[in-house]
């Protein structure tokens, strides 16, 4: 029941707002707020008090009172205002294998001279996330989206919500933002590698990262593998480098979906995944070919997102609006 | 979990000195208890011995009164079950039911005592609890204590003015929807009964009794008698206010100015509200004027009460007094101070009238060699007899039943009164302030044609006794702390200040009412204020606090420019949007000049000087006293700058004109 109203409310907000376009500020008219469990058991607990005070006519108890009720409504402005000004300045969804956890990355800042309490994002269906943001400064946060199947997951009613500063009222507001998490399929299969000329599965050759040739260091970018990172050099107070190798010398693989034929097609695409993983990680160059198109030969983090992208977009229509992440 | 304990064990300890002793030793083991199980060195208490302990001590609590309900019984029990709730808590709920428990605790302690010393207390726990509710919103570790406390700090401070005004103008209803308490704060003061010694024992006490506070004229020294208990009944030893049956009073007749003052009772379990001798009648429909000109109330007074009185202190009576009155005004118990009604009787020979009489016995008081004591030697049963003619040692309750028993048995009607003499004034709150210590006991006697007339034969023997306080004359009579504080100077000051302050408090927001409310209303300029006005202000109090909180509040979220050069920049950007053309982000004031003189040439005259002006400011070789003056300056110009919505001639202005 809740969980339906809240989709209701959520989309009655949604045809309200409008989709977003990053940043994304937390201004006046997006901010929702209603008590709490505890703001209404308050409000009950200030109502006895009243009555009490009135039956009394004591004076102290009266003003007492009024003061928490006051104190109340300057709560329920600080809690709209925790949230209020902050700005979504990035979302990015991490893709993961299926039946892993993606990750839903939320850069927040906060452009005001105030420090903002448990800033809280939250899907349903997962756990929330929560940070605290100093004056002037950005915070990150960072939802775990569990995975069953390979494809493409929309990720729908994302909030951002707050309950400090007293806990008695909850500010949120919806982020409508066209975020998806590519999931890969799976990276698993029995069959070895194929061979460098791609034709005798099981053929006697490893290459491996120690077999290829030392090129040099370069600035880290977005998207690079942790297990490139020259952790060594950083460690000593050099920037986030990243070690670079001459693939030259490596053998190249060329993956084939048709090449599969025992298998069906998610298990093909497994096989696949479980492959290109096992090529990037030894620094081989390495092409794929599926029935909708090729992936010419070629290496790195971004060549490795492309490939398994289009291992678990295989066969799905190109924009296929799926529900939140349903479980 | 730290806060909401402190919270809790804070509330309860407002109460202390009105739960037993074990309900507190309960809470002091389930507090340390608790902390223990936070600090991982006791395991939580198991659920079984939690019920077990709710079930006895709920039990203990109804055997100790007989009762779950009323603020004393209720206290206890909350004390009680938050104790317990401690035991269990864990999570955030757990820990908000403990808070509201604390500020219930709190609300009780302002039901229970409202006196002006408590105030910080209250204060600080309020306080403690509002924080102790941030801390456990927050949960979990990396909120700095310090923060937290000045957050909940600050928020009450702004909670204020609304507490003011809904404090000032909600309409106070009648109150008293169910019992109310019996408060047993209250004092001994005056009894219905006057033996040898019984007064002593209040003259001792500097507690006060009541204040009074004269709208106009104030009575001289000696006309300052506050009527008590009249005592018509001697058994010979005790004089008490008797079962005797009502009689007519012959009519006053009023002589000279009338005072009009107003009296704040200080709650003393009896029903007796003082006022002037002699007041014109009730002020209150529950308090029943009686025959002998006494205010009696139907209840104790246990809370403080004001009432306003009108007395005069002279007055007349032609009628002559109903031979059942004169009967009972005149008796003495038979076989008793024998020894009295002989010298009575001898004075009384040699009188010619009931006046020479009188002042027959008043000389006998003045010449006789009597003292005045606090601590005169005990007397034996015919009282009169022993005091008149053996020990000679009294004050005020000795005196005036010897004197009123001589004037029995010379066959003039008299009685005793009881009440307070004298007064202290208090400069700085403008009233008097009259204590137990003033407790005073006269006689008043009939003489034919004049009627009752007041004699005090305390006067006769120690006249300064009514022109100084016990202290100038009996310094031993009252105890050495006592007298410490009330015979150095500095120290009298301050006390005054300080029960100025207490009275003002009792008066203007203690007795807080509904007529007061209106009475500031009427203050604040509206005529013939009543209900609707009342809500009125309230409703505008409201509001006008909401649109402030609203905006103060609102304010500190957005992005604010560090410097006033900055926000004045930002107000010329923000103008020049309204008219039209917004600076981008990434545009220098030079460019966005330059973009103006381009796209909108009516604005540039203006705009243009005010954004190359904030670049020399911002970026060029100005500083010191000249930059802030400059700055100033400048803030000035984009205040007093207006631009045009539309430029004169767009197409949206055109089509509208058709």
């Amino acid at each position: 029941m809740k969980r339906f109203l809240r989709a209701r409310i959520a989309s009655w907000a949604r045809r309200r707002q409008g989709a977003d376009v990053l940043p994304v500020t937390m201004h006046y008219r997006r901010i929702y707020i209603l008590p709490t469990r505890a703001g209404w058991g308050f409000a009950f607990l200030l109502f006895c008090m009243f009555v009490a005070g009135l039956n009394y006519s004591n004076s102290t108890a009266l003003f007492l009172t009024f003061w928490l009720a006051g104190f109340v409504l300057v709560g329920l402005h600080r809690c709209h205002r925790n949230l209020l000004g902050i700005a979504l300045q990035g979302a990015t969804a991490v893709p993961t294998f299926a039946g892993g956890a993606g990750e839903l990355e939320l850069t927040l800042e906060n452009p005001a001279p105030l420090m903002r309490l448990r800033i809280e994002a939250d899907l349903p269906g997962v756990a929330p996330s929560v940070t605290d943001i100093a004056p002037r400064c950005a915070a990150r946060l960072s939802l775990a989206l569990p995975t069953t199947v390979r494809g493409r997951l929309l990720i729908d009613g994302l909030r951002l919500t707050t309950a400090l500063p007293f806990g008695l009222f909850r500010a949120w507001t919806w982020v409508y933002l066209p975020l998806e998490l590519i999931v890969y399929p799976r990276a698993r299969g029995f069959l070895p590698l194929p061979t460098v000329a791609g034709v005798t599965p099981g053929a006697k050759t490893r290459g491996g990262s120690g077999g290829d040739e030392w090129l040099g260091l370069r600035a880290f970018r977005d998207g690079d593998s942790p297990h490139q990172v020259a952790w060594k050099a950083y460690a000593r107070g050099a920037p986030l480098l990243v070690k670079e190798y001459c693939a030259a010398a490596a053998p190249e693989r060329y993956f084939d979906f048709e090449r599969l034929p025992n298998l069906d097609t998610e298990r093909r695409l497994e096989q696949l995944a479980a492959w290109i993983v096992d090529a990037e990680n030894r620094g081989e160059r390495y092409a794929l070919t599926l029935p909708g198109g090729k992936l010419a030969l070629d290496r790195g983090a971004q060549h490795r997102h492309r490939c398994l992208s289009a291992l678990a977009l295989h066969g799905l229509a190109p924009a296929r609006r799926a529900a939140a992440i349903a479980r | 979990m730290l806060w909401t304990i402190a919270a809790f064990v804070a509330g309860a300890l407002l109460n202390v000195d009105r739960i037993p002793l074990w309900a507190t030793a309960v809470l002091i083991a389930c507090a340390a208890w608790q902390l223990s199980v936070a600090a991982h060195k006791l395991p939580a208490l198991p659920k079984p011995a939690q019920l077990i302990l709710t079930f006895v001590l709920v039990t203990c609590v109804v055997a100790t009164f007989h009762t779950l309900n009323g603020l004393p019984a209720g206290t206890v029990l909350l004390v009680v079950m938050g104790s317990i709730k401690l035991l269990e808590t864990r999570g955030r709920r757990d820990r908000y039911i403990v808070i509201g428990a604390a500020l219930f605790l709190l609300l009780a302690a302002c039901l229970d005592r409202q006196a002006l010393a408590r105030l910080p207390l209250y204060l600080g726990d309020a306080l403690l609890c509002c924080t102790a509710l941030l801390v456990s919103a927050y949960g979990g570790a990396g909120l700095e204590i310090r923060v937290a406390a000045k957050l909940a700090a600050r928020s009450l401070l702004l909670a204020l003015p609304l507490a003011l005004v809904f404090f000032l103008f909600f309409p106070r209803l009648p109150g008293g929807f169910w019992a109310l308490p019996a408060n047993d704060d209250a004092i001994t003061g005056l009894g219905e009964s006057m033996s040898p010694g019984s007064i002593s024992q209040l003259t001792a006490s500097y507690d006060p009794a009541f204040r009074v506070r004269f709208a106009g004229a104030i009575p001289p020294p000696q006309e300052r008698y506050w009527r008590g208990p009249v005592l018509h009944d001697f058994d010979g030893y005790t004089w008490r206010r008797g079962v005797v049956e009502a009689y007519r009073q012959p009519a006053l007749r009023y002589l000279g100015e009338p005072f009009r003052y107003s009296v704040t009772l200080v709650p003393d379990a009896n029903r007796w509200w003082f006022t002037l001798d002699t007041v014109v009648g009730s002020p209150d429909k529950h308090v029943f004027f009686s025959y002998d000109y006494d205010l009696i109330a139907r209840e104790p007074v246990t809370q403080l009460t004001t009432y306003d009185a009108l007395s005069y202190t002279h007055t007349e009576s032609s009628e002559p007094l109903s031979n059942f009155a004169r009967k009972i005004e005149s008796a003495l118990p038979p076989n008793r101070n024998p020894r009295t009604r002989e010298l009575a009787a001898r004075l009384r020979e040699r009188a010619a009238a009931d006046p020479d009489f009188v002042r027959a016995v008043i000389d006998f008081f003045r010449t006789g060699g009597f003292q005045y004591s606090l601590t005169p030697p005990m007397l034996d049963l015919d009282s009169v007899d022993d005091f008149l003619f053996h020990t000679r040692e009294g004050f005020c309750g000795h005196y005036a039943s010897a004197f009123v028993a001589l004037m029995r048995a010379g066959g003039v009607p008299a009685r005793v009164v009881t009440g307070y003499q004298g007064g202290e004034w208090n400069p700085i709150g403008g009233y008097f302030l009259i204590r137990q210590s003033d407790a005073h006991a006269w006689a008043e006697i009939w003489i034919e044609g004049r009627g009752w007339r007041r004699v005090d034969p305390t006067a006769i023997v120690a006249p300064e006794r009514l022109s100084r306080g016990i202290l100038d004359i009996l310094p031993n009579a009252v105890s050495g702390r006592t007298r410490l504080l009330y015979t150095t100077p500095l120290l009298v000051h301050l006390l005054q200040g300080w029960d100025a302050l207490n009275t003002a408090w009792n008066e203007r927001i203690v007795k807080f009412d509904v007529n007061m409310q209106l009475g500031i209303l009427e203050r604040l300029g509206v005529r013939s204020a009543d209900w609707t006005a009342l809500v009125a202000a309230l409703a505008s109090g409201l509001i006008g606090w909401l649109a402030w909180i609203a905006w103060h509040i609102g304010r500190s979220a957005g992005p604010r420019p560090a410097d006033r050069l900055a926000r004045a920049y930002a107000r010329l950007c923000r103008k020049l949007a309204r008219a039209g053309i917004a600076r981008d982000a990434h545009e220098g004031p030079l460019d966005y000049a330059a973009r103006i003189v381009r796209r909108r040439p009516d604005l540039a005259p203006r705009a243009q000087p005010l954004l190359a002006r904030y670049a020399h400011l911002r970026y060029g070789p100005v500083g010191g006293e000249v930059a802030a003056a400059a700055t100033a300056a400048f803030e000035r110009m984009v205040l007093r700058l207006h631009v045009a919505r539309r430029p004169r001639s767009t197409p949206l202005r055109r089509s509208k004109s058709l």
